[in-house]
């Protein structure tokens, strides 16, 4: 079943076209990648499906509603969550807290809100970090932390923006085991971008390639990789014209 | 009743600190009874009124990060109430304080809805400007008494009054507005720990985050204001009763509203102590300098300059005022 449906989206921003033409869907349970090149429109994307930007033409319809011209905090609370590529916390709230923010979405209790927290935060291993200022915290605790805050407002479907970037591989390995965990384990459909081939080839049922705000291709990951229009939107045409028997 | 127990809860605060605001509270129960003169009365009370002014600043200022440079609009809006509904209808301060409370409140929402469409230093200008508006309104506005202002005589009544709240006593009003503090403390304690206390604080750090969490941060705002007003408007009926003789020109300054501002962040904007601190350290510095130097004539304005020079120094230390001074060395313990 269609959870996410993207009907023809296109979005301006003063005469620049950063999304052109974008239609795919996500079926209930998947999991996919949404890759390209910087300045590909990923982030636009996902903030014209959260609500952040109003689109400037198309559809967006979830779980079966419409949701195109809604405000942000009303997609978050029909069930659509997501990370933010660049989290500045401002350094007043613990984790513990942070978590507790996305858990009040769906209660007013504090009590409940706070159980709820230190659950998730036990199920993500994050226990330990509780206490701290999110801003004490180096990156790689950061980017999980953003996770357990988002999934503390219990969503349908998580759209996770660069969860992985600026990490070692070893905390690429973590994160990669967070994601399977969120997806596998607690049921919740997942979209990621990402620009880490390892992590979002590998996890990934399913790709999405964007290049200059248009889709150029769509489907599994070994299939994507070999998509000569994708291997020129990332290595540029002229490494296709010279190795291009590799890909035939 | 779990509002009830959380506001009531202060378990998250060290032992220390739970030592410290005994000890003051104890201080602050005894104090009339302790030999004083009738200055330092005068200068007690101040504290606690704009202690009261800055927990409500603090709520939409300190926890939720929009700095509110016109919380004097909403103190003239009670003042002007409670003085108006007396005088003119008899009608006592318990039954005018609310009133006066709910009329601040429509006039937050009314100028609320627009303002926080504005962020940063554009919310605090416009903060300004209304509430110049309205006291430039009260000045020529001949039913609240114009430029010339209201007095409450005390003649009328009979005083201790409790029900219009005119006493010839400074001890009656203390201990009213002590009561005030008190239930102020504990509403600012639930409020922290309620939905919309975090919810605001989500906002300060960044407000797409928190929208992504589903929390529609305009609304979110207003609301807070709303309970921000509501202090200051209740302080605001007190101080009409209290002081009896009211001019826009003083109760509805600018001077008064950036008091309240400056106040709460020295002391700490967004901790529930901050603005208790903040009000104890100016307030008796300036009513003391004032009556020191006042007399001494060419020095008239040097408390002023004195402690805008305390307040540079301090935020130059630390942003978040004494109270923030304080946790830095706390967590560098710890480490």
């Amino acid at each position: 079943m269609a959870l996410l449906e993207v009907h023809n989206l296109t979005k301006d921003f003063d005469g620049l076209r950063a999304n052109d033409d974008i239609s795919f869907t996500l079926d209930q349970g998947e999991l996919v990648g949404l890759i390209g090149p910087n300045g590909a429109g990923k982030t636009t994307l996902f903030n014209c499906i959260s609500g952040l930007h109003p689109v400037t033409s198309g559809r967006i319809v979830f779980d079966g509603q419409e949701i195109t011209h809604l405000k942000p905090y009303e997609v978050a609370r029909r069930g659509l969550g997501r990370t933010f590529q660049v989290y500045v916390a401002s350094g007043d709230l613990t984790v513990e807290e942070n978590v507790m923010v996305g858990c009040f979405m769906r209660t007013r209790s504090r009590t409940l809100a706070n159980v709820r927290a230190r659950e998730i935060l036990a199920d993500l291993k994050l226990s330990d970090l509780a206490g701290y200022l999110v801003s004490e915290l180096p990156v790689s605790a950061q980017k999980r932390v953003t996770m357990a805050t988002a999934l503390g407002s219990d969503p349908k479907l998580l759209l996770l923006d660069e969860v992985a970037a600026g990490l070692n591989p070893s905390e690429i390995e973590e994160i990669m085991t967070i994601i399977k965990h969120i997806h596998d384990d607690l049921g919740v459909t997942v979209m990621l971008i990402e620009h880490v081939m390892e992590l979002v080839m590998k996890v990934s049922h399913r790709v999405i390639v964007l290049d200059y705000g248009q889709k150029i291709a769509e489907g599994e990951p070994a299939t994507v990789a070999k998509d000569p229009l994708v291997i020129k939107a990332y290595l540029g045409e002229r490494y296709v014209r010279e190795h291009g028997e590799k890909f035939k | 009743m779990e509002a009830l127990r959380n506001a009531l809860d202060f378990s998250d605060f060290p032992r220390i600190d739970l030592i410290v605001a005994g000890v003051v509270a104890t201080f602050l129960v005894a104090f009339p009874l302790t030999p004083h003169s009738s200055f330092a009365m005068a200068t007690m009370i101040q504290f606690l009124m704009f202690s009261l002014y800055g927990m409500g600043w603090n709520t939409i200022g300190g926890y939720g990060g929009q700095v509110d440079l016109g919380k004097a609009q909403y103190l003239g809006i009670g003042a002007f109430t409670t003085a108006v509904m007396l005088i003119r209808w008899d009608i006592p301060f318990w039954v005018s304080m609310p009133i006066g409370v709910a009329l601040a409140v429509a006039w937050s929402f009314i100028i609320g809805y627009p303002l926080f469409r504005l962020t940063g230093h554009y919310f605090a200008i416009a903060t300004i400007a209304t509430s110049l508006v309205l006291k430039d309104i009260f000045e020529v506005w001949d039913f609240v008494g114009a430029a010339r202002g209201l007095e409450i005589s005390p003649i009328k009544y009979s005083p201790p009054d409790f029900l219009r709240l005119i006493f010839k006593e400074d001890i009656y009003y203390y201990y009213i507005i002590l009561g005030f503090f008190f239930l102020g403390i504990l509403y600012v304690n639930w409020f922290r720990k309620s939905r919309l206390g975090f919810q605001l604080r989500a906002i300060k750090d960044n407000e797409a985050v928190a929208q992504s969490l589903g929390i529609n941060v305009h609304w979110a705002k207003i609301k807070t204001y709303a309970i921000a007003t509501a202090f200051v408007s209740l302080v605001g009926s007190f101080h009409a009763c209290y002081i009896k003789n009211i001019e826009p020109e003083d109760t509805m300054s600018l001077d008064l509203s950036i008091l309240i501002a400056l106040m709460a962040m020295l002391g700490g904007a967004g901790s529930l102590w901050g603005p208790i601190i903040g009000a104890g350290v100016l307030i008796p510095l300036k009513s003391y300098l004032k009556e020191w130097l006042g007399a001494k004539a060419g020095l008239v304005g040097m408390d002023l300059i004195l402690y805008s020079l305390i307040i540079m120094v301090v935020s130059a230390a630390e942003p978040r005022g004494i109270w923030g001074i304080v946790e830095k060395i706390r967590r560098r313990k710890q480490a």
